[in-house]
């Protein structure tokens, strides 16, 4: 019985494979495809690219009829400005803190979540996730008065077992950055969660049942295959952990604005007040700048050094 | 493409560093209705969420449109465009007034928050030439930061008016609306809307309560405080973590030990180092070290958990001002206390010291508002800013009491209720004396604001943080 092989599809427009790229060969080939970028791009560039590239401008003085000093007299004003290195140190602090808090929290809600409350997840899972969607303003005024000595609960609650603080945790020089980090937790604490849930939900069951068949369980099987295995999402949180913390302005500014005298000061205050208060374009596009640039090179270090696998069980 | 997509975004980045590329200093402003709805709400994005690095000092590209001028020039239907922090259901009772009494002029009012969001739509807004007809401003820095973008009103006011329009505005209105011009430049940019006077308001029934009178010296005050704190209310609240009120409570008392001594500081003719300076804001310091402001102050906010704790009668007293007096017109329910403000009246700062007397009386502008010029091209737009502070349009919205009016000849209508008429009586009889308020220099204030935080902290003696204000007021010229 002879065999009819079944019609085979052709493509209608057969590909050059071989040859540079020209603006000839681009122009001929399938433009459609190329189209479809376009929006993205003009967004892109329209709304990031454009304004990020007018702030350096800025930054260098390049339009400013009265500048003096040079293309980096602004850099130079901010690198020798007390504040900007109060907000540096700040920045470290909550970066640091942030990031490993808001991991080591989130990931143990996770497990918890995932392993014992299986009949629950979803009411436990908005509970958690309710901060991250709560407006920055009502967040502010809430804690700020949770946090007051006189009338908030925090110190009524520290009283009934005989803490009396005998400083106000937002209104001390010393203790306000601190004070706004741990609302930064309590908010952010939940996207962390959602993270290692998710990344949880991916790995195959056969990994962690082969694990437990071979003694593995309770702590050694966190240490030893989950956290392992969630390492690309530890990696991914601890690069937006490190970028939001740059990025945060909301809750600071709506706080305590950046005081007591400038001790909860962070770099998104600063820009704002020296840009749009203090009417200080090139200082405030120059630390904008460095911001950027502070960012990228954290960004690149952590790629240098974890490197770019950011999905659980995808490729390098 | 790689290399063709590499070589062009070189090529764009280049081209742009050299300042080749147009900026946004292009005035091409899209038409006033779509400009107040695309400027509101991309201010709002960048103030609330990402960091302000992106919408930045410079200007993003301007939307093409049709100018403003075109708005001016034919057809019944004009458009008035207002942005303000002005409180939005009192407006609402001008234009309505003033749309009714003009048919065809449609009035545009954006309520924007005034920190952050305000700020951020007013610059980006003049950056790229699309700001509003009319804006809010303060006098002093705010409106001297814009002025490039204002138009002049001595003889706008003029025909309005008449030659002698002055003469109803309050001194101190006067010299605040000329407040940081440069040297020579006699221009009025600002008009008033309201005015206020700066008090002690304090709960009557709380002080009834505890057989408590009107403090009249410091030392009076400060035990006071601490009765009115063992009583379990909040003394004396001060919202020290937003720094107007900190600079309302240190102008009363400078003033109150010499009168006009932050003017002179300003004007550079005191330093800030002056004795007297130095006793103010060791007086201050004494605020918080005794107890007559509560534990935390500097991470509190006056508004709104302040207010909400004052109008709920939890707390003795607050330093505020006349506009106290919209609590009793507020949209119901309101509490008992504030109902015609029965349970509130006012004082002024206690004396200081053996030599002075309580005071000073310390007010000003409270709320003005600049013709932009894009405004000056629409005959509609001083109409109604007129009618607004001296008119018509202005007079409607007087039952909600928002503050005091900016010129004299004003009185109340019957609804507004005894007690708040006789309050609003008692504090347009001390305007006309009232001692500035304002400052022209934002570098200038905001180093007086570090000082008093500093202070307040115990993180600087008060001739170490006077010192740097006078710097910051070398500086600033």
């Amino acid at each position: 019985m002879a065999v009819v092989p079944a019609p085979v599809a052709r493509p209608l427009h057969p590909r050059r494979s071989v040859g540079p790229m020209t603006i000839d060969t681009l122009l001929r080939r399938s433009r459609r495809r190329y189209i479809y970028l376009v929006p993205a791009i003009a967004f892109f560039g329209l709304f990031v690219a454009w304004p990020v590239v007018s702030v350096i401008q800025a930054s260098l003085g390049i339009r400013d009829q009265g500048m003096s000093g040079g293309f980096l007299a602004n850099f130079s004003h901010v690198l020798h400005d007390p504040i900007f290195w109060t907000a540096t140190r700040n920045m470290i602090y909550w970066a640091v803190i942030t990031v490993i808090v808001q991991l080591a929290v989130g990931y143990t809600l996770a497990y918890l979540i995932e392993t014992y409350a299986a009949r629950s997840t979803a009411i436990l899972r908005t509970a958690f996730l309710v901060p991250l969607v709560t407006s920055a303003s009502v967040i502010a005024i809430v804690w700020s008065q949770i946090y007051s000595p006189d009338y908030g609960p925090l110190q009524h609650a520290l009283s009934d077992v005989g803490i009396n603080l005998s400083i106000s945790l937002l209104g001390s020089p010393h203790t306000a950055i601190f004070a706004i980090i741990g609302i930064n937790i309590w908010e952010f604490t939940g996207f962390s969660m959602l993270m290692y849930i998710v990344g949880l939900n991916r790995i195959p069951s056969e990994l962690t049942e082969a694990a437990k068949v071979d003694g593995a369980t309770g702590i050694r099987l966190i240490r030893s295959v989950l956290v392992p295995l969630l390492a690309p999402i530890t990696k991914s949180l601890v690069l937006l952990g490190i970028i939001g913390a740059l990025q945060t302005f909301p809750l600071v500014y709506l706080t305590t604005s950046g005081g007591p005298d400038h001790a909860s000061e962070i770099y998104g205050t600063q820009i704002f007040r020296t840009g749009f208060i203090l009417n200080e374009n090139g200082y405030a596009s120059a630390l904008a700048v460095l911001t950027l640039l502070i960012a990228l090179c954290a960004t690149a270090v952590q790629v240098g050094v974890f490197g770019t696998r950011l999905t659980v069980g995808g490729h390098s | 493409m790689k290399r063709f997509g590499f070589a062009m975004v070189t090529a764009a980045v280049a081209l742009s560093l050299t300042g080749c590329v147009s900026s946004g200093k292009s005035t091409s402003a899209a038409s006033s209705s779509s400009a107040s709805g695309a400027s509101s709400s991309a201010p709002a994005a960048a103030g609330a969420s990402s960091a302000p690095a992106a919408a930045g000092a410079s200007s993003a590209p301007a939307a093409a449109g049709s100018s403003t001028a075109a708005v001016a020039s034919t057809g019944s239907h004009q458009t008035v465009t207002i942005w303000s922090w002005f409180t939005k259901s009192t407006m609402q009772k001008a234009i309505d007034q003033y749309q009714t009494a003009h048919p065809g002029v449609k009035v545009e009012y954006s309520y924007y928050n005034y920190d952050p969001e305000f700020l951020t739509a007013l610059k980006t807004a003049a950056a790229n030439g699309t700001l509003p007809d009319i804006i809010g401003l303060q006098p002093g820095s705010l409106t001297q930061q814009y002025r490039t973008n204002l138009t002049p009103l001595n003889s706008l006011a003029a025909k309005q008016w008449g030659a002698n329009w002055t003469d109803s505005v309050y001194p101190v209105n006067l010299r605040q609306m000329q407040m940081g011009n440069p040297a020579g430049d006699k221009n009025y940019y600002i008009l008033p809307q309201e005015s206020q006077v700066l008090a002690i308001w304090y709960n009557t029934q709380i002080f009834a309560k505890l057989g408590i009178s009107v403090p009249t010296t410091l030392t009076e005050l400060v035990a006071d405080a601490k009765k009115i704190k063992s009583a379990g209310y909040i003394p004396m609240y001060q919202g020290a973590a937003g720094a107007w009120q900190n600079e309302n409570v240190f102008l009363m008392i400078a003033n109150q030990l010499k009168s006009g001594i932050t003017d002179d500081a300003q004007n550079g003719t005191t330093p800030w180092t002056d004795p007297s300076l130095v006793s103010a804001m060791n007086v201050w310091k004494s605020l918080f070290s005794d107890g007559v402001f509560q534990s935390g102050a500097l991470g509190d906010q006056a508004y709104p958990t302040g207010a909400q704790l004052f109008a709920a009668g939890k707390v003795g007293m607050m330093a505020l001002g006349s506009w106290w007096l919209q609590e009793a017109e507020l949209t119901p329910p309101i509490p008992s206390l504030v109902q015609d403000l029965q349970g509130f009246n006012y004082f002024q700062f206690p004396a200081v010291s053996s030599t002075t007397q309580p005071g000073a009386v310390v007010g000003g502008i409270d709320v003005g508002l600049g013709l932009t010029k894009n405004g000056a091209n629409n005959p509609n737009a001083f109409d109604f800013m007129a009618s607004l502070v001296k008119g018509d349009a202005g007079n409607a919205a007087l039952s909600d009491v928002n503050d005091l009016p900016a010129f004299s000849g004003v009185t109340l209508p019957s609804t507004v209720g005894s007690n708040v008429k006789t309050l609003y009586a008692k504090f347009n009889a001390q305007l006309p004396t009232a001692d500035n308020q304002r400052f022209g220099s934002p570098v200038v204030q905001q180093a007086l604001d570090d000082a008093l935080s500093g202070v307040a902290a115990g993180q600087e003696t008060a001739t170490a943080a006077l010192a740097k204000v006078e710097t910051a007021q070398q500086s600033a010229g």
